[in-house]
Parts: C-alpha cells; sequence; structure tokens
C-alpha cells in the first residue's frame, strides 16, 4: 500500500513542477463553461434543468483531456518500461493513477462549480451534502473508466488517440447519473428518484475501479 | 547435486508483430557470471528479444525462464531483473536523487536514500545529485540509467544499445563496470554494433540474423565467423 | 462436402426455415393489435433482436475474459464474430425499436431510460468494432477487446433493469392474448438459433484468416533463412 503512495507522490511532485497538464485541463474547463455560459440566455427554470447537464459535460470534457495525458509523461523517456519492470503489483500502479486523477478532477471541479453558478445563478449549493457526495461518486467512476482507457490506449502507442473516443460511450451511464442527481439538486427535488440515480453513481465507481483493478495489468502490456 | 540453474532460458521463443515474424524459435541460454553480447544490424529485432527476456514484451509463442522459474508469472520474480534502456527511464521533473530513491522504494530497497547516494557515489555523480535528467549530458544519462537499473542489486543485467552515444571515455568506463558486474557473478547481456568493444568483453557472442541466433567467433580484430548455435 | 459440413448446412437451413415460420406468424397468425393496428407487428422482431443485442454483448465479454486468461485466439474469434453481429442486432432494435414508437407514442425518438441505456450500448459496440479495426496485430486486438469488452458489460444490467429503477414509457411485459405470447416466444427462438448459427459461421471464417496468417508468417519465416 506504501507503494501506492510512492507513485502518487511521484506523479503529483512532478505536475506540479511542471504544471504540463492541470493548467491546460482548467483552462478547457473555464472555456467550455463559458461556452456553455454563452448559450444560457433562459429563465431561471430552464436554467435549473440545464446546468447539471451542461456542468458535467463540461467536467467530463475538460477532465478527459487531464486523464488522457497522465501516462503520457510515463511514455516520455520510457519511464514506462521502468514501471512496469518494478516488482509490484501493477494493480497498485492503478490505484495511483486512479486517486491522482481523482484529484485532478476535484481540483477542476472547484474551479467550475463557483463558475457555473456565477454564469447561471442556478443555486447549486442549497444541499452541499448531497452534492458533495455526487460529485465525489462521479469522479470516482470517471477517473476509473478514464484512467483504465489512456493505459490501453498508452500501451498501443500511436494508435492510442481513437481509443479516447471509446471514454464517452463508456462513461456516458456516469455522466448522466451524476448530471440527473445535480439537476435534481438544483430544482430542489430530492427524491426517491435523486437516490436512484445516487446508487447508480455508487455501482458504476464500484464496478469500474474492480474491473481496472483486476484488468490493469492486462491493459499495459505490449 | 543439481547444476544451478541459468540465470536466463528461452525455450522455442518466437515474437512476431503481425505478419512479420521477428524472432524465430529461439534457444538462448545465460548462465550466471557470464556476458552475452548481441550483434545484429538494426531492426533485426535485438532490442525485441532484450524486451522478451525481461518480460517486457509477451512472446507469441516459447518462454523465457528466470534461474529456472518461468518469468513474469509473479510480480516478485522481477526482482532479478535490471535493465537499461535505449531512454534512460528517469523522471524528467525529478532531480537524479529522487529518481533513485523512488525507484528504490518501489523496490523495496531498505533504507532508500542512503542506497541512491551510494549509487551515484559509484557512478561518479554526486556531484549533480540534484541536477534534473535533461541538465546533464549523454554521458551522464547514461551513468543514471545504469544506476537506476541497478538500484535493487539485481543477478541479471540487460543492456540495450549501451555504448550508444557514448565517447571513448564514456564507453571505457562503461566497460569497467560491466566487467565488474559479470566477475561479481551478475548474467549480463547486452546489444551493440561495436565490434571492438562486443569483442572485448563478452564472453560469448550472437549474431541476430532473419530472426534466429548464429554464434560468432573472433578470430584477430574485425575478424569472425559465424556458425549456427 | 463432410459429414461435418452437411451438418452445419443443414443446421443452416433449418434455422433460416425456422426464421422463416416465425415471420410468418408474427404477420399472418398472430391478432391484430386493437389500436395500433398491424405496425405493432414489428415487436416481435424487436424483442427478438433487442435480446440478441444483449447477448452479443455478453458472449463477447465472456470470450474477451477467456482471452484475457488463456491468450488463445480462439476466443477472439468468438468476441470478433459476436461483436459484429450483436452489433447489427442491437442497432435493428433501436430502428424497429423507433418504428414501434412512432405509432404508439407519436413520436420517433425519445430520452427514456432504457432507450438510452440501449442507445448508449449500440455506441460501446461501435467504438469498440472501430478501435479493433484500426489495430493489426490480432493479439493486441484481442487484448484491448477484451478489456473494453469487460468494461463495457457494465451497461447491461442497465439496459435491462432500466424499466424497474427508472419510471420510463418504454413496456414491461404487458398483458398480451396467449396467440401473441406464442408468436413472441416462437420468434425469440427462431431469431436466436439463427443468430447463433450465424455466429459461429463467422467464428469459423475467422478461424480459417487465422490459420492463413499463421501459414504465412512460417513461409517467410522459412524464407528468410534459406536466403541467408
Amino acid at each position: 500500500m506504501n507503494k501506492v503512495w510512492w507513485v502518487l507522490q511521484k506523479d503529483l511532485v512532478a505536475e506540479f513542477r511542471s504544471l504540463r497538464v492541470w493548467p491546460s485541463m482548467l483552462l478547457l474547463g473555464v472555456v467550455v463553461a463559458m461556452v456553455f455560459g454563452l448559450q444560457m440566455d433562459l429563465l431561471p427554470q430552464q436554467k435549473q434543468r440545464l446546468v447539471g447537464g451542461m456542468l458535467w459535460l463540461a467536467v467530463f470534457f475538460a477532465g478527459m483531456a487531464a486523464i488522457e495525458r497522465s501516462f503520457s509523461a510515463e511514455r516520455d523517456d520510457a519511464c514506462w518500461d521502468g514501471l512496469r519492470l518494478f516488482p509490484v503489483d501493477l494493480s497498485l500502479v492503478f490505484w495511483s493513477k486512479w486517486i491522482c486523477n481523482t484529484i485532478a478532477l476535484s481540483a477542476l471541479e472547484v474551479v467550475l462549480f463557483p463558475l457555473f453558478f456565477a454564469l447561471s445563478h442556478v443555486s447549486l449549493l442549497a444541499h452541499p451534502a448531497e452534492l458533495l457526495l455526487v460529485t465525489m461518486l462521479g469522479n470516482l467512476g470517471l477517473s476509473a473508466v478514464g484512467t483504465l482507457v489512456s493505459a490501453l490506449a498508452t500501451s498501443i502507442g500511436r494508435g492510442g488517440n481513437l481509443l479516447m473516443a471509446v471514454v464517452l460511450p463508456l462513461a456516458t451511464p456516469v455522466i448522466l447519473a451524476a448530471a440527473e442527481a445535480t439537476r435534481m439538486i438544483a430544482e430542489d427535488a430530492l427524491n426517491q428518484t435523486f437516490w436512484r440515480w445516487v446508487q447508480l453513481l455508487l455501482a458504476f465507481a464500484v464496478v469500474f475501479v474492480t474491473v481496472g483493478t483486476l484488468l490493469f495489468p492486462a491493459a499495459v502490456e505490449d | 547435486m543439481t547444476a544451478p540453474q541459468p540465470a536466463i532460458q528461452t525455450v522455442l521463443l518466437s515474437k512476431s508483430f503481425g505478419l512479420r515474424p521477428v524472432l524465430h524459435d529461439l534457444n538462448l541460454t545465460i548462465p550466471a557470471g557470464q556476458c552475452v553480447g548481441l550483434l545484429g544490424v538494426n531492426g533485426a529485432g535485438k532490442t525485441t528479444l532484450l524486451r522478451c527476456l525481461a518480460s517486457l514484451t509477451r512472446p507469441t509463442s516459447g518462454s523465457v525462464h528466470w534461474f529456472g522459474e518461468a518469468a513474469a508469472d509473479k510480480p516478485q520474480s522481477r526482482r532479478l531483473i535490471g535493465m537499461v534502456g535505449h531512454e534512460s527511464r528517469v523522471y524528467p521533473q525529478l532531480s537524479l536523487r529522487e529518481n533513485l530513491v523512488f525507484a528504490a522504494r518501489m523496490y523495496g530497497v531498505h533504507q532508500p536514500e542512503s542506497r541512491a547516494d551510494h549509487l551515484l557515489q559509484d557512478v561518479g555523480l554526486a556531484a549533480r545529485a540534484s541536477a534534473k535528467p535533461r541538465e546533464i549530458s549523454r554521458g551522464m544519462q547514461q551513468r543514471i540509467a545504469l544506476a537506476r537499473a541497478l538500484v535493487h542489486n539485481p543477478p541479471i543485467l540487460l543492456l540495450d544499445e549501451p555504448f550508444a552515444g557514448l565517447d571513448a571515455h564514456g564507453s571505457e568506463w562503461l566497460v569497467r563496470m560491466i566487467d565488474s558486474l559479470r566477475n561479481e557473478g551478475h548474467a549480463v547481456c547486452f546489444t551493440s554494433h561495436d565490434l571492438a568493444v562486443t569483442q572485448q568483453l563478452a564472453d560469448v557472442v550472437y549474431e541476430l540474423r532473419s530472426s534466429r541466433l548464429e554464434k560468432v567467433r573472433f578470430y584477430g580484430p574485425n575478424l569472425m565467423m559465424r556458425a549456427a548455435a | 462436402m463432410s459429414l461435418r459440413n452437411r451438418l452445419h448446412a443443414a443446421c443452416g437451413l433449418s434455422a433460416i426455415a425456422f426464421v422463416a415460420v416465425a415471420v410468418w406468424m408474427a404477420a399472418c397468425i398472430a391478432p391484430t393489435e386493437q389500436s395500433m393496428g398491424d405496425i405493432q407487428r414489428v415487436l416481435y422482431v424487436h424483442v427478438s433482436v433487442a435480446w440478441l443485442g444483449l447477448c452479443g454483448f455478453a458472449v463477447m465479454a465472456v470470450s474477451g475474459v477467456g482471452y484475457l486468461l488463456t491468450r488463445n485466439l480462439r476466443f477472439d474469434h468468438w468476441f470478433q464474430s459476436a461483436g459484429e453481429l450483436g452489433w447489427i442486432t442491437s442497432g435493428l432494435t433501436l430502428a424497429t425499436g423507433s418504428i414501434w414508437a412512432h405509432e404508439a407514442w407519436g413520436t420517433w425518438w425519445e430520452w427514456e431510460p432504457r432507450l438510452t441505456a440501449s442507445f448508449v450500448l449500440w455506441l460501446i459496440y461501435c467504438a469498440i468494432l472501430l478501435v479493433r479495426g484500426s489495430l493489426d496485430d490480432p493479439h493486441q486486438r484481442a487484448r484491448i477487446g477484451g478489456v473494453l469488452g469487460v468494461m463495457g458489460a457494465a451497461d447491461l444490467p442497465l439496459v435491462m433493469m432500466a424499466t424497474r429503477w427508472f419510471r420510463g414509457m418504454h413496456p414491461v411485459s404487458p398483458q398480451m392474448d396467449p396467440l401473441m405470447r406464442w408468436t413472441l416466444l416462437v420468434n425469440v427462438l427462431a431469431f436466436t438459433a439463427l443468430f447463433a448459427w450465424l455466429i459461429t459461421e463467422r467464428r469459423k471464417q475467422l478461424r480459417f484468416r487465422q490459420s492463413n496468417d499463421d501459414l504465412q508468417r512460417t513461409l517467410i519465416g522459412r524464407m528468410k533463412c534459406s536466403h541467408s
């Protein structure tokens, strides 16, 4: 378990020193939010219905741009081969990358949530605990899918770009569930259906993390 | 008493990419304490063979054994392998010392910090310990790559083109280094284009031609004869 | 023709005959539905292909796991054939469902839980087949397919349970005339038989291509050897 932490620490230190991925992720998120904001010249009630979906689409697109590159640093100077030669279960590496990507997504949301609030005037903070729950579950699921697919993409090298197109359909259930749940928070409708969506988010997070843990060693082969 | 298991043994090792066969039914044995040189033109499959030996690439058929144990069966057995590739395998954002400490921790080495300092001393980079990999010369990069590969003192050392891009001084140092490792009982396998260095360093030399290994014998400088291995 | 081939052909012919009977039952035997008229008959095909779209994915995911465990390309032949046929049936599900919805709901498409989940399933099929098509090395193709297939299988329970978990418009086992029920059953069985036969045929084709490639590779290896 220590090793999960060592890899995570290495990744975070490298990212904070080089600032290669996160700033561009945040910028992309802000741009997407702005484009959505421009389109949202609507009545308050209509905004309430839209804001969840737009928020999560912005998180998805900006976040995937970051997650896609979470292994590209390993590709430089063939660090990837060095990582694969360590006598540790590669599933632990999946956990490090997964946690790192979840942190990246959370950082993105810290910027995007206030921004969407400012642009749409929809009060998202009426139910902070529920919003936090939905956001965390959504992040965990999204980053698990993203991490596994970007590992696959890295393992096939140049042909990997196409693979990132697969993430969208695979992650759609998570995005949909998170968007619907966020919409219900915005509309102040925390009924049984809301909790269904939360359950779905939880189920997908658990499934994707399990699948990722089990299949990661196969995903990073050459 | 049974004979000691060879450090590396391949059984009918084959690898092909799509329709292109790269390695065909190779049987290679490297006992501990032996240094094997691999020659071959560009694209002959030297790197692929080395990657198969390190379990980085899964062979299409056949198998690789380290000390009698099937390679890559258990993650723990990867501890037996140290490898220097074309590239240095150090993270450009971390300093040389941080890179070695990270690798030592991942290998579960006791006291990673002092091991890193010790290695930096060994490869003569102690003065540049806090430099970033991009700030140092090619020769020094090769040294840090070697230190990175030796961090867990592996009994098997694989080197891919270790002499490429080194000046006379650098390659002399590397020859001495590899020589002393071999004498300590490490099994070494390296690829090279340089006949003179290969002849000087290796106990056994093979050439990879047409997906097969041929044993090479030297008769005087640059005069060699091949025989099917 | 060997006995085995003849048996295979006989299976195929009887599957096709079975489907013909089923379609005839759907078109002529089953009673006409009162509110929708003849359009409702598309339902018999719709339910059958929807079931097969799910089956195809399940076969794909299981053979993906099979490949990852054994690294035997035989599993990948199953994967590819199930993937292709599953993609077709899953696409047909959306098409026939759309026709039905146009009559029943007055709209071609509705963003309703089960429809959305089925659409996502079809997209995943598309993505997996596309990515696999872009790769040359058979083992790489099989490995990538296996991992993606297992991940995509998470959508299967969603398609099945969508109507139960979330209120939607999609009907769930409505009351039916017994004759309609029998027709539906016959249709599902007949299409499943045809599907199974097509999968095995396609798999055989892929296996032949594989042995052809193996043969070529051996020949190239021999030639290289004799040249040197």
